[in-house]
């Protein structure tokens, strides 16, 4: 490990790299003593990492959330109104968990519903494609009632088809600091497309390979 | 055995369906309309039943073979500042040791309540505690190095360690993975084939 980061391959030294990372440094010098003793052993791989994904940062999905390539997350943490986690978990209990209807949305990777805090707050967390007012217009045109449906047992919630339903998702959503997604470039349409060419194609290939 | 599972899906639906109509009684109105809009088609979904969402094993909810990881912790004092930023540092992309999981399909790192607590999301192939152990072999700095941050962690390598996830996980009530079937790893090599494709159309175009 040592003798790997001494290589001819390390990467030039960057001066405002260098600077971050005298910053962790002071900032990891009162952590507990495993986080210490862990920056300085991933500060190794970290460094010659660096030059790499400097080109493939975190973005914005636009007004709100971060984005990768072309997947960008929605994360909120929302208030449940008074019995409304009862209706939730009714809901929930009825469709088994599962969510067929959001298939309909065509952009959504995956998707999550989790009750904290004894159910006075439910968090709202998806993976999704591209830009994020296209995704809540699609929310909009495409699934409003089952919208409607989840979202009234939440505090404040105007309706999906009020002027302000876009500034109130706004102020309820917060940006992941950190986002990553194994395949920033592949689409749920992309992938869909793959997965019915993918086994038609393979078998050609080995009948004429 | 046949008839009695087929008819008793049918009576439990339209019992939860009763139970829902009830809950529903004094929600807001918009909620009572959107509810009498979509129970017909919530109805037919429930007579013919959409795969199930299962367990991930110890704690998680799966789809298919798709798994939720959602874990919330109080944060350690001083700890949201390193956090930030060594998350800044590395511009908020953790590919470098992401990449290594070759089951990890995305992640994320939220705070909030004022830097109190995290949210530490994840979407991944399979069995929790198989998840768990790769990222134990692969990447324990970079997970020593985040989870330091959090109160009582402790340490990667502490027998103590898949405790204390699982204390702070909270499997999802709801769950969808729009391909729920397909690994990351069969994404990849589709992917892969799809591109070979590209190129011969293209070759062939010419």
């Amino acid at each position: 490990m040592q003798a790997q980061t001494q290589t001819a391959t390390e990467p030039e030294i960057n001066p405002v790299v260098e600077q971050k990372i005298q910053r962790l440094r002071e900032l990891y010098a009162d952590a507990p003593e495993v986080g210490k003793a862990a920056l300085e052993k991933g500060l190794a791989n970290i460094r010659a990492e660096l030059s790499e994904i400097t080109a493939s940062g975190k973005e914005s999905a636009g007004r709100a959330g971060a984005r990768q390539g072309k997947v960008s997350e929605l994360t909120a943490i929302l208030n449940i109104t008074k019995d409304g986690a009862k209706r939730l978990r009714g809901l929930l209990e009825l469709t088994e968990g599962n969510f067929k209807a959001a298939d309909i949305v065509g952009t959504l990777h995956d998707m999550r519903f989790v009750f904290l805090d004894n159910d006075t707050r439910l968090l709202f967390a998806t993976a999704y494609d591209g830009e994020w007012d296209a995704y809540i217009d699609d929310f909009v045109t495409k699934i409003p009632t089952s919208m409607d449906l989840f979202f009234c047992n939440l505090e404040g919630w105007p309706g999906i088809h009020a002027p302000s339903i876009k500034d109130w998702l706004v102020e309820n959503q917060i940006t992941a600091d950190a986002w990553y997604v194994a395949n920033p470039n592949l689409t749920v349409a992309e992938a869909k497309r793959l997965q019915k060419i993918a086994p038609a194609l393979e078998e050609f290939l080995d009948k004429v390979g | 055995m046949q008839t009695q599972a087929q008819k008793e899906p049918d009576r439990e639906a339209a019992e939860k369906i009763q139970k829902l109509r009830e809950l529903f009684a004094d929600a807001p109105e918009l909620g009572k309309t959107a509810l009498e809009n979509v129970l017909k088609e919530l109805s037919s979904q429930v007579s013919e039943p959409p795969p199930p969402i299962e367990s991930a094993g110890r704690v998680g909810a799966r789809l298919g073979n798709r798994s939720e990881l959602t874990i919330i912790v109080p944060l350690a004092p001083g700890g949201a500042a390193r956090l930030r930023t060594f998350l800044q540092l590395l511009g908020g992309n953790l590919s470098p040791g992401a990449t290594k999981v070759g089951t990890l399909h995305d992640m994320r790192f939220v705070f909030f309540d004022n830097d109190t607590r995290m949210l530490f999301a994840t979407s991944f192939d399979g069995d929790w505690d198989t998840y768990i152990d790769d990222f134990i072999a692969l990447i324990p700095d970079y997970l020593d190095i985040i989870d330091s941050a959090w109160e009582g962690w402790p340490g990667i390598r502490d027998p103590g360690a898949k405790d204390y996830l699982i204390k702070h996980q909270i499997t999802a009530e709801g769950w969808f993975v729009a391909n729920p079937e397909l690994t990351l790893a069969q994404i990849q090599r589709q992917a892969r084939v799809g591109k070979i494709l590209d190129k011969f159309l293209d070759e062939i175009s010419e």
